[in-house]
């Protein structure tokens, strides 16, 4: 009986493995070989990209979508080498981005990926793409730490280390501000990460800080700490979240008669702040490399083809990957290969004097951006420049 | 300010109350802890919205609505994930198991239909009372009056009615009351459709009351009342409604007094502490069934 | 054929699969004596937080910080097993999902655990064997084989190897009086206590069991993807590695392993259907109680199977 067992627990394990080595087997049909090497002419370049497509987070990886395929379309239209996109969903998990990851890099051979969207996601999957020597640009992951993952991490998103304090000091300048209180969404690493700059720019403007209080994403009752605020009566309240949630706080703080200035992170800076919130969003301030009034031509021509294409005027996020890619697609002509992972990253690390729908661009030594940041403030329900 | 906390408090743990009848109702008469609620109220949330937005009907008429959603969603329910389970001898927890799978499936389907953004009810909904240092809108007033109300009816209709008390026997002994000439079926399903209309009114009302309405709000607001279900004593009516508002205000009362980042904690730090000194919920007894 | 074969696409993939499969093990065992705990997400977020940060702050090596963090899971199982297991089913079920919540949330507020930032830059499994196979000289790859794809290979061994150990281990388990008292529980409680089983005791030491093993999951976890947060922990992971067991089945070892396999492995199949996961997801839980409430995988099947296969090779 014993020794039946024993047999029998062997088989099954050897039937697991079986199983598992035949549908990798199965899998493996499809592989292209890693190493083919395209012709000189008619080039064409793969990029990966690593998306928030479904799932709670879609609204940001559809917007990163749009002004990639926008890009692409211009730039095939002109360049010669060509770019192929290749989306990969990361559904926000960080499981699926390291998948998605791996499937681009080993099973695709794209020679650089854009993404993921959240930076927890680029945490994870930073070191894998590092390790494996393909560059890696986020649009959108704007969290301390990113490019310190490997010499092959680059980001166009500009971090808030940069655009929140200077949010902060001009609030403070504008109206003389002396005690603010902080609120943030805790379990969001792009806010917590946001609430951190805010904490150090406040304290080095040397304000005094009533109340810190947190919330959750997807909150919807945020009462009991406006409450709270309402009855310290500080001189502005600083917010670092995602937009759904910022205007619901801006609805409810202005429902409970706080009528100070809201200085906002990056969260704010979404035209659908304005849709939701309404009026309550009247004065809220946010600083950002994007804005869509901007006096400029290349803004304009792309505000007006994205609103003709889909119906709404672009978000950071669109804008954001809309320059990556353009970003991308001139360290590809100025490497002058369609395959060459290195050579790519090389002329990446270069790029300097970048005029891009956000403003002029480059890397600096760390591959972060070095951009300008225009506070803005929202004023008859849009975002105007704030002097 | 701790007044107007406590009107914070009422309100948020009105809408807990609401939620949890519907889950009270399900398990007082068929033992069972319906994982879906949650979804069935964030549809009946969006039933409300969209009617009010686009065919621009009254709210009052967008509750209607939203209720027989919920009730053909019950139905529905009953039919998919409860009924082929009681034919066959399976386990206490396959019901469990079942609704938990009809919750992510309608969370998913929501978050497709509806996209992950939240929305909002026009404005037009918001007045407000003050009363001295406290403000009360009128959507808030409202909310604790129907809680109140559902309650109370509930109660007398379990109590006196004669449907109320197939009901009663139906949660006692499902054998014995089929025996004694009660159609248990339909019984079932009746609860279980009245549960999620009840649901889904609730669940346009706290739509109105925070203005959002999203696809995760079902899970959110689900597990809170989860925790006043049990917080209460499972299956009990009074517990549920005294349940709900506790904790409101324990939940309110943590912020304003204590660190706003441990709200989330509060529910299930109540309840695990609940389960390990007095098992039955604060206002359950020993045996509790029924409802009562 | 092989070079391909051993992409490091499909290694990671099979990575994924055996550690699914580990937690697979750590539900079985709670649900072999009939019990529902819904907070496997939760030891398993504390087993991965504990061994990373022994890692990194201690410098403990990967070895020892693994079954450290099994055991902080298991005391943590101790204190909230000894009052949560005198209640039965569905409050059990609804006490652990509040515990998973409540440690999700101490997690965020931590300052050792970087709230919702997470950990990152956890030293990687995969890094680690790299160095050793380096230091054997196998720095430049090895017949045709690169240092990363031995590498992984390494790692996959190391993991099936542990698989292979809790499943020999939960076999020999499930012959033993533990075993034994473990289904009779199940069966019935209040008949095994009449027979004179401390069903207190045996609870707790399934659940306790399951605890460590979704710790160890949890450590190996963290040392594959370099990064941890909060929210790789939450109600949907639990509802994750609960539908392993529902879905493959939950009366056989086999069955969660089975249902790890196929679960990890269909959605990179269906990679441009991910849309559609969690309703299929929910759907499979409604059907599965509808139709085989036992799972793919029950005793039936298997003397089923083993009937026919035995009839045709009679033949």
């Amino acid at each position: 009986m014993k020794l039946f067992s024993e047999g029998h627990f062997l088989k099954g394990v050897a039937v697991i493995a079986l199983s598992g080595m035949l549908l990798s087997v199965a899998g493996c049909g499809k592989t292209s070989s890693p190493t083919a090497t395209a012709p000189v002419a008619n080039q064409e370049a793969k990029i990966g990209v690593i998306s928030f497509l479904s799932g709670g987070g879609a609204a940001y990886g559809e917007a990163i979508k749009q002004g990639l395929d926008m890009a692409k379309e211009e730039l095939n239209a002109k360049n010669k080498i060509k770019i192929n996109l290749l989306y990969e969903d990361s559904r926000g998990e960080k499981t699926d981005a390291i998948n998605a990851a791996n499937k681009l890099v080993n099973k695709d051979s794209v020679v650089g990926i854009i993404g993921p969207t959240l930076s927890g996601e680029m945490f994870a999957v930073g070191p894998i793409v590092n390790g494996a020597g393909v560059p890696i640009m986020g649009t959108s992951t704007t969290a301390e730490g990113i490019t310190d993952i490997g010499e092959f991490v680059f980001r166009n998103a500009l971090p808030e280390s940069v655009a929140i304090p200077s949010a902060v000091k001009k609030a403070v300048d504008k109206y003389k501000l002396k005690t603010v209180a902080l609120m943030y969404s805790n379990n969001n690493d792009f806010a917590v990460s946001g609430y951190k700059t805010f904490e150090k720019a406040v304290k080095d403007s040397g304000l005094q800080i009533v109340a810190t209080e947190t919330f959750a994403d997807k909150d919807t009752d945020f009462s009991a700490q406006l409450t709270k605020i309402a009855s310290l009566k500080p001189d502005a309240v600083m917010v670092s979240s995602l937009y759904q949630e910022a205007a619901l706080v801006l609805k409810k703080a202005r429902e409970l008669g706080i009528k100070v200035p809201f200085v906002g992170g990056n969260g704010f800076n979404s035209p659908q702040l304005m849709k939701i919130a309404g009026t309550a969003a009247e004065g809220a301030l946010v600083a950002s490399p994007w804005f869509p009034a901007k006096d400029d031509a290349n803004v304009k021509k792309f505000v007006e083809a994205y609103k003709a294409k889909y119906n709404k005027v672009p978000d950071q996020f669109a804008a954001q990957a809309y320059d990556a890619l353009y970003i991308m697609s001139a360290a590809l002509d100025k490497s002058g290969s369609a395959t060459d992972r290195k050579k790519l990253r090389d002329s990446l690390a270069g790029i300097k004097d970048f005029q891009g729908v956000t403003g002029k661009f480059a890397f600096d030594a760390q591959r972060n951006p070095v951009m300008e940041a225009t506070v803005l403030l929202v004023k008859d329900g849009q975002f105007t420049e704030f002097k | 300010m701790f007044w107007q906390q406590l009107v914070n408090g009422l309100t948020l743990g009105s809408t807990y109350s609401l939620i949890a009848l519907g889950y009270t109702l399900i398990m007082g008469v068929l033992n069972i802890v319906n994982m879906a609620h949650g979804e069935i109220f964030m549809f009946g949330a969006f039933v409300g919205l969209l009617l009010v937005t686009h065919l621009k009907v009254n709210i009052f008429v967008a509750m209607l609505g939203a209720a027989l959603t919920g009730a053909i969603l019950g139905i529905i329910l009953e039919r998919v994930a409860l009924r082929p389970l009681r034919r066959k001898a399976v386990s206490h927890l396959a019901p469990l198991i079942s609704t938990i799978g009809v919750s992510i499936f309608l969370e998913s389907v929501a978050l497709k239909l509806f996209g992950p953004q939240s929305r909002d009810f026009p404005s037009s909904f918001t007045a407000a009372f003050e009363f001295g240092p406290m403000r009360i809108s009128l959507v808030q007033i409202f909310i604790l009056a129907v809680s109140f109300s559902l309650m109370l009816v509930l109660r007398f209709w379990l109590a006196k009615t004669k449907i109320g008390k197939a009901l009663r026997a139906t949660a006692e002994n499902i054998e014995t009351a089929n025996l004694l000439g009660v159609n248990t079926n339909k019984i079932i399903v009746l609860t279980v459709s009245l549960a999620s209309a009840l649901g889904s009114v609730a669940g346009v009302l706290v739509g109105l009351s925070f203005n959002a309405v999203e696809p995760t709000m079902g899970i959110t607001m689900g597990l809170k009342g989860l925790a006043v279900l049990i917080l209460g004593g499972m299956g009990n009516i009074t517990g549920a409604m005294l349940g709900g508002l506790i904790l409101g205000i324990a939940e309110v009362f943590s912020v304003a007094y204590g660190n706003s980042s441990y709200r989330d904690a509060v529910a299930f730090g109540m309840i695990i502490v609940i389960l390990f000194i007095r098992p039955q919920g604060l206002f359950g007894s020993r045996d509790q069934q029924g409802g009562k | 054929m092989l070079n391909s074969l051993l992409n490091p696409y499909y290694l990671q993939i099979g990575m994924f699969v055996l550690i699914n499969a580990i937690l697979g093990i750590s539900i079985y065992l709670t649900l072999a004596t009939g019990q529902l705990s819904l907070g496997n997400a939760g030891f398993m977020s504390i087993g991965a937080y504990s061994s990373a940060l022994l890692t990194i702050k201690l410098g403990l090596p990967v070895y020892l910080a693994i079954p450290t963090g099994g055991m902080a899971s298991v005391l943590i199982a101790l204190i909230i097993g000894f009052p949560a297991l005198r209640l039965n089913g569905l409050y059990l079920a609804i006490a652990t999902l509040g515990f998973g919540e409540v440690v999700r949330v101490i997690f965020l507020n931590l300052k050792i655990t970087n709230g919702a930032l997470g950990i990152s830059g956890i030293p990687s499994l995969n890094v680690l064997t790299g160095n050793v196979l380096s230091a054997l000289g196998l720095g430049d790859g090895f017949g045709g084989l690169s240092l990363q794809q031995i590498s992984n290979c390494a790692v996959l061994l190391i993991l099936f190897v542990i698989l292979v150990l809790l499943l020999f281990f939960t076999r020999r388990l499930g012959f033993s009086r533990v075993g034994r008292a473990f289904a009779a529980i199940k069966a019935d409680e209040t008949a095994a206590q009449a027979m004179g089983i401390n069903t207190t005791y045996f609870k707790i030491l399934a659940f306790i069991l399951g605890a460590f093993i979704a710790g160890v999951a949890g450590g190996l976890s963290a040392h594959l993807t370099f990064y941890i947060g909060p929210k790789d922990f939450d109600y949907h992971r639990t509802v994750e590695i609960f539908i392993f067991a529902v879905f493959g089945g939950s009366n056989l070892v086999w069955g969660p392993i089975l249902g790890a396999l196929l679960l990890t492995l269909l959605p990179e199949f269906l990679r441009a259907a991910s849309d559609y996961r969690m309703m299929i997801y929910g759907a499979i839980l409604v059907a599965m109680m509808a139709f085989r409430p036992l799972g793919l995988i029950s005793e039936e099947t298997v003397r089923f199977w083993r009937t026919k296969l035995g009839r045709r090779s009679s033949k």
